[in-house]
Parts: C-alpha cells; sequence; structure tokens
C-alpha cells in the first residue's frame, strides 16, 4: 500500500534513457560469473572460518621452515643434552627435526602440504557446492544466466573458475610461497636449481584443480543440497579409500583397485608431478601414475558429459 | 544481407513454417508469422506451445523444421546474437540469491557485454527508472512479489535492447502492481519504441498494454489479428442471484437475446448477453416478472472460454 502510494506521489521525472555502446565477446562474462559465485561464498561467516584454518596448516609450514632455519643460525658447536638421552649436536637434531617433519623444501614436504590442505578442501567444497552451482538450479538462477547472450560452457567455465580460485588459493599458491620463503631462507639458488620443483606444484595444484572442480560442478549440479552433497563426497573420498585398501591390502587384490580412491589418485599424479618415485608413497602396492590418470581423465569426462547434459538453456522457460 | 537488413526494418520476428517435435510430440506446427516493430500478445492456454517458442526465439532450441529470423539473425544459428538483441524477462523467479538489487541488474549488463562500471551505472539508471532506486542495496530475498517483477525487468533492459520477450511479467502482482507493470510496458512500447513479445494467459493484459495478438492452441497458431478483433469476438457475461419465481424472467431473457449459460437452480445464472446489451435491462425485466434481484456481476469470458469457443469457431 505504501509503496502503491509512494509511486504515486512521485514525479514523472525519471524518463527511461536509451544505451549506446560497445558490447564485449561472450568470454568476458566468464570473469563476473566467477565472481559472483566467489563472493556467495564469501558472505559466509562458516568458510571464512574454514579458510582460516586452512591457512594454520600453511602458517604450520612457513613458521616451521623460519623456525627451523633460525634455529641452525643460533646453534653452537657444542654438543645439547637432550634430557636422560644423551647428547647430540644442534645441528644434527635441526637435520632430524627437518628430516622428520619434511620441513626442507623438498618434493616431499610440498607433497605433505598439498595431503593436508587437501582436506580442507575438500571439507569447504563440499559445503561450497550448493552456494556455487546447487542454488543456481534450486532457486532457477540458471535462466537468468542461460537467456544471456553466453553458452552453458561460459557457465560452467565461469562457475569451474570460481571453484578453481577457491582451491588454489588454499594449496597452490601457498605452497608457491613456501617454495619462495625457503628459496629466500636457505639460498637464491634453491629457485633456480629446484625450478622443477615450481612446476610439479603447479602442475599438482592443476591435477586438483581439474579433477575437484569438474567433480564438484557434477555432484553439485545433480544433488544440489548441502548435505546430499557432503555424503557424496564423503563417499567418494573416505569410504572408497577404506574399500580401496581393504581389497588391496587386506584381500591383496590388484592394486588397480586403488583407483577407485580419486585422492589417492591424484596423490599418485601429484608425486609424479613433484618427481618423487612410487615406493616412497604410502600406503605401498600402488598403480603407476598413468593409470591414476586415465582413471581421474575418465571421471572427469562422464562429469562434463553429465554437466553438458543437465546445464541446458532449454530449462529456460516453465 | 541487404535482403535481411531490408526485412528486418520492416519485421522483429520472422518465422515460416517453423515445427518443433519432442520425440513423437509436435509442441509447434507449422507456425508462420510476422511480427512488425510493435507491442504482441502471445497468448495460450498451459501447454499451447507458447514456452517452445519462446526457446526457439531465444536462440535455445533449434526449430525441427522451418527458418525464422529475429531482428536479423537467424534462429538456430546466431544465438548468442541473437539472446544480444533481445531482453528476456522470465516467469520464475530466476535471482541470485546473496545479491542485491543493483548487483542483480549490473551483473545482467555484464553478462550481456558491457563493462563493469558501464553496467553498474546503467543498472542504477534502470533502477531508478523502475522505480527501485531505494532498494537497489537491499538483498534480493527481501524483495516483495512486484519489486522481484520490475527488477526481472531491469535486468531484461540493461542493455536496451530493441526487443523484450516477457513472460508472464504481471504474475503474482495484486491489481495496484498488475496496473503499474501494464502501464509500465505500454510506456516503453509505445514511448521508447521497444518492440514487446508478451507471453500471458490473461486477456486483460494483453488488451492493456499489446495492439495485436497470436493465440496458440496445441502448437498450431489459432488466431493472428488486432487486440481489438479479439475483444469484439469476447462474450459480455453476468453473474446473476435473483430470488422469487424465475421461470418467466429467464423465458424473458431468452427472448432478449441473452443466453443462459449456467442455472445452479438456486437462484443464481450465468449469463451471456448480445452486444448492445445494457445492464439496466436486467433489473427492467426483473421488475417486470416480479423477481427480485439480489446480485449482479460482470463475469466476463475468460481465456480459457474464449479459446474453446474461437476453436469451435474456427473448425
Amino acid at each position: 500500500m505504501g509503496e502503491s502510494l509512494n509511486r504515486a506521489a512521485t514525479p514523472e521525472l525519471l524518463h527511461y534513457r536509451p544505451w549506446r555502446g560497445e558490447f564485449r565477446t561472450p568470454a568476458a562474462s566468464v570473469w563476473p560469473i566467477a565472481r559472483v559465485a566467489l563472493m556467495s561464498i564469501f558472505q559466509k561467516w562458516m568458510f571464512w572460518i574454514i579458510y582460516i584454518l586452512g591457512l594454520l596448516i600453511f602458517l604450520l609450514f612457513f613458521f616451521g621452515q623460519y623456525l627451523l632455519s633460525w634455529a641452525e643460525t643460533q646453534a653452537g658447536e657444542s654438543d645439547v643434552q637432550l634430557g636422560g638421552w644423551g647428547r647430540m649436536n644442534p645441528r644434527h637434531l635441526i637435520a632430524l627435526f627437518r628430516g622428520f617433519l619434511k620441513l626442507d623444501g623438498s618434493a616431499e614436504s610440498y607433497r605433505g602440504f598439498f595431503a593436508y590442505q587437501g582436506y580442507i578442501v575438500m571439507i569447504v567444497l563440499a559445503l561450497a557446492g550448493s552456494i556455487l552451482i546447487g542454488n543456481d538450479l534450486r532457486f532457477g538462477s540458471l535462466p537468468y544466466y542461460l537467456s544471456k547472450p553466453l553458452s552453458r560452457w561460459h557457465y560452467l567455465l565461469g562457475k569451474g573458475l570460481a571453484v578453481a580460485v577457491f582451491i588454489n588459493l588454499m594449496t597452490t599458491l601457498p605452497a608457491v610461497v613456501l617454495f619462495a620463503q625457503w628459496g629466500v631462507l636457505e639460498s637464491w639458488e634453491y629457485l633456480f636449481e629446484r625450478f622443477d620443483l615450481l612446476l610439479g606444484i603447479l602442475g599438482y595444484g592443476l591435477v586438483l584443480t581439474v579433477t575437484l572442480t569438474v567433480l564438484l560442478l557434477a555432484t553439485a549440479t545433480w544433488l544440489r543440497r548441502t548435505v546430499p552433497l557432503i555424503m557424496m563426497w564423503t563417499t567418494l573420498f573416505f569410504f572408497c579409500r577404506l574399500l580401496s585398501a581393504a581389497m588391496v591390502d587386506g584381500l591383496r587384490f590388484s592394486p588397480r583397485w586403488r583407483l577407485i580412491d580419486l585422492w589417492n589418485s591424484t596423490s599418485l599424479i601429484g608425486a609424479a608431478c613433484l618427481g618423487l618415485d612410487l615406493e616412497t608413497i604410502r600406503p605401498g602396492n600402488q598403480p603407476p601414475w598413468y593409470e591414476a590418470a586415465l582413471a581421474l581423465g575418465g571421471v572427469s569426462l562422464l562429469c562434463l558429459t553429465y554437466l553438458i547434459h543437465r546445464i541446458r538453456g532449454v530449462e529456460i522457460v516453465r | 544481407m541487404g535482403q535481411i537488413a531490408a526485412n528486418d526494418r520492416r519485421t522483429t520476428i520472422d518465422l515460416r513454417n517453423l515445427s518443433r517435435w519432442y520425440g513423437d510430440f509436435q509442441a509447434l506446427c507449422d507456425i508462420t508469422f510476422q511480427m512488425a516493430p510493435g507491442r504482441v500478445g502471445l497468448l495460450g492456454p498451459n501447454g499451447a506451445g507458447k514456452s517452445s517458442l519462446l526457446k526457439i526465439l531465444l536462440g535455445l532450441l533449434p526449430p525441427s523444421s522451418g527458418t525464422g529470423h529475429v531482428l536479423g539473425h537467424v534462429i538456430g544459428v546466431e544465438g548468442t546474437a541473437l539472446r544480444r538483441a533481445i531482453g528476456y524477462m522470465p516467469e520464475a523467479d530466476a535471482l541470485v540469491p546473496g545479491l542485491r538489487g543493483a548487483d542483480y541488474v549490473a551483473l545482467a549488463g555484464e553478462l550481456y557485454g558491457m563493462t563493469r562500471r558501464e553496467a553498474q551505472r546503467r543498472a542504477h539508471e534502470v533502477l531508478t527508472y523502475l522505480e527501485l532506486e531505494d532498494a537497489r542495496y537491499r538483498r534480493l530475498e527481501e524483495y516483495s512479489t512486484g519489486m522481484k517483477q520490475r527488477l526481472k525487468l531491469a535486468q531484461a533492459l540493461v542493455h536496451d535492447p530493441p526487443l523484450l520477450l516477457l513472460d508472464e511479467p504481471t504474475s503474482g502482482l495484486d491489481p495496484a502492481g498488475r496496473e503499474a507493470m501494464l502501464r509500465l510496458l505500454l510506456t516503453l512500447g509505445r514511448d521508447h519504441n521497444k518492440s514487446i513479445l508478451l507471453s500471458t494467459h490473461l486477456l486483460g493484459d494483453v488488451e492493456r498494454v499489446c495492439d495485436s495478438v497470436l493465440i496458440l492452441h496445441k502448437g498450431r497458431l489459432l488466431l493472428q489479428g488486432g487486440v481489438a478483433e479479439l475483444c469484439r469476438r469476447r462474450q459480455d457475461r453476468y453473474r446473476l442471484q435473483i430470488q422469487g419465481d424465475a421461470t418467466a424472467f429467464r423465458e424473458e431473457l431468452r427472448l432478449e437475446g441473452v443466453q443462459i449459460l449456467h442455472d445452479n437452480g438456486r437462484g443464481e445464472l450465468r449469463v451471456a448477453v448480445p452486444s448492445q446489451w445494457v445492464t439496466r435491462a436486467f433489473f427492467t425485466l426483473a421488475d417486470n416478472h416480479r423477481v427480485l434481484l439480489r446480485g449482479l456481476q460482470p463475469d466476463d469470458e475468460d481465456l480459457e472460454e474464449l479459446f474453446h469457443r474461437v476453436l469451435k469457431d474456427e473448425t
């Protein structure tokens, strides 16, 4: 009523103005879609909490590396007493810590970081899936996007870019910072001599990004709501892991059964990117990385096929 | 190309023998029509094929057979260019949860290909024009139905398209909101040269805004013509409540050319009157036959009834 009165009282001063300008290509719509999706995620306080939790792991690695480096410069030549176990040279002690905690700028250090950070990423993505894409289907936002001059590929790229930014903010970017930090702390030459590690980090990040993005888009499109999505991700990344372990380690089936554990497959390819041998991977008895790549490629292809069939412009008119 | 350009000036939409099949089901059958720049109502009951036609016009669904152009763009081939030339207002909410009104409209501008700065500026302009300036920083979830409808119109207008496809724009609005929306659409079409294709099942909306009409029924174009012509075909109907012995009254009505459509036997009649009928005649006849006329309500033929009658006439 008030609204109507207000409208009636508004003088006819406001006129429609035509707009003349140049339109950009449909590809330019990818980033706005991603930006809005990211904004929707970061509007939720829960994601900030989980993101800060994710940062704690990064900070552990960052300050762990820094403290061990600093301790090395402070250590004297004389041995130190280790409780009742005897005496030890402090430099040996620091080397022992570095080796044990894998805070030594080695490929294993970055693999460890990716592995720990990956768990947080998975939790975040399971929670974010419904906000990123499920809500578009639940609340009818899809017609809004697809009635614009863009294809479903642009829509999917936009949503995928949002997921990719999120994954890389939590994994690849901090790993690159750790790489740079080690170069600064130890030797600038490390940055050039171990450039292969930087490429490995980017490769690992790419594998995680592509796999998790496609998988998240497909599962969120299918299930839409948060709780079923969490259940699905738990099945994919937890029960499949248990099942594969039971089949390979318990029942002594072929190591190929480990391929049903998608997280293990990403770790295998990631390890290959970082140049790590298959023998260094725990649990042992693993399939070769290229089989893992094939398995992940197959799953990604299936997900993409599903997405192309599901995200259709014909939903536009009810 | 020259032909298309020349054609473009005369017609906004040009469809020729357009059909669409979904498996064995034919949703659209041999649709041929030319829409000149102006305001056209697309009327039809559920399942008439309106949605399929809109999908095809938006370039989201290719026709199974036939050809068509929208503003010179070939349907089924130039989907992106086609959607850029069209502003589409869907019937469903189609909102992006969490966004504010201004962000929602600006995002639409960016999706149409405007730069962010241009899209934001234009969003504020359009929202002001649609009298949503006070609500532009509110979250979409807080908008009333009427505001949501105007917001959807804003996102369709943000890139200043020459053609607007509006799907049930007055759906869910109260009478005042409906009147405001229809006035807005009329202004856009009449004063700002927007071509409008208004898909609705409400004859009143078409009557208020459009100057021509298309009626779809079971995928076929049943009627194409001016709104005035359609309204002439609509019957004036009334609902009467009477008290007393109505036998002679009913007989007198029949003699005067009034058609009794329904009689519930408890003094309630629904009647269709001839074109020159004056309401006062009911009271005169009632008085002549000592019947008390307790209630008289205009109850015009609704679209469904008009469809059936037009269909009967056509066949």
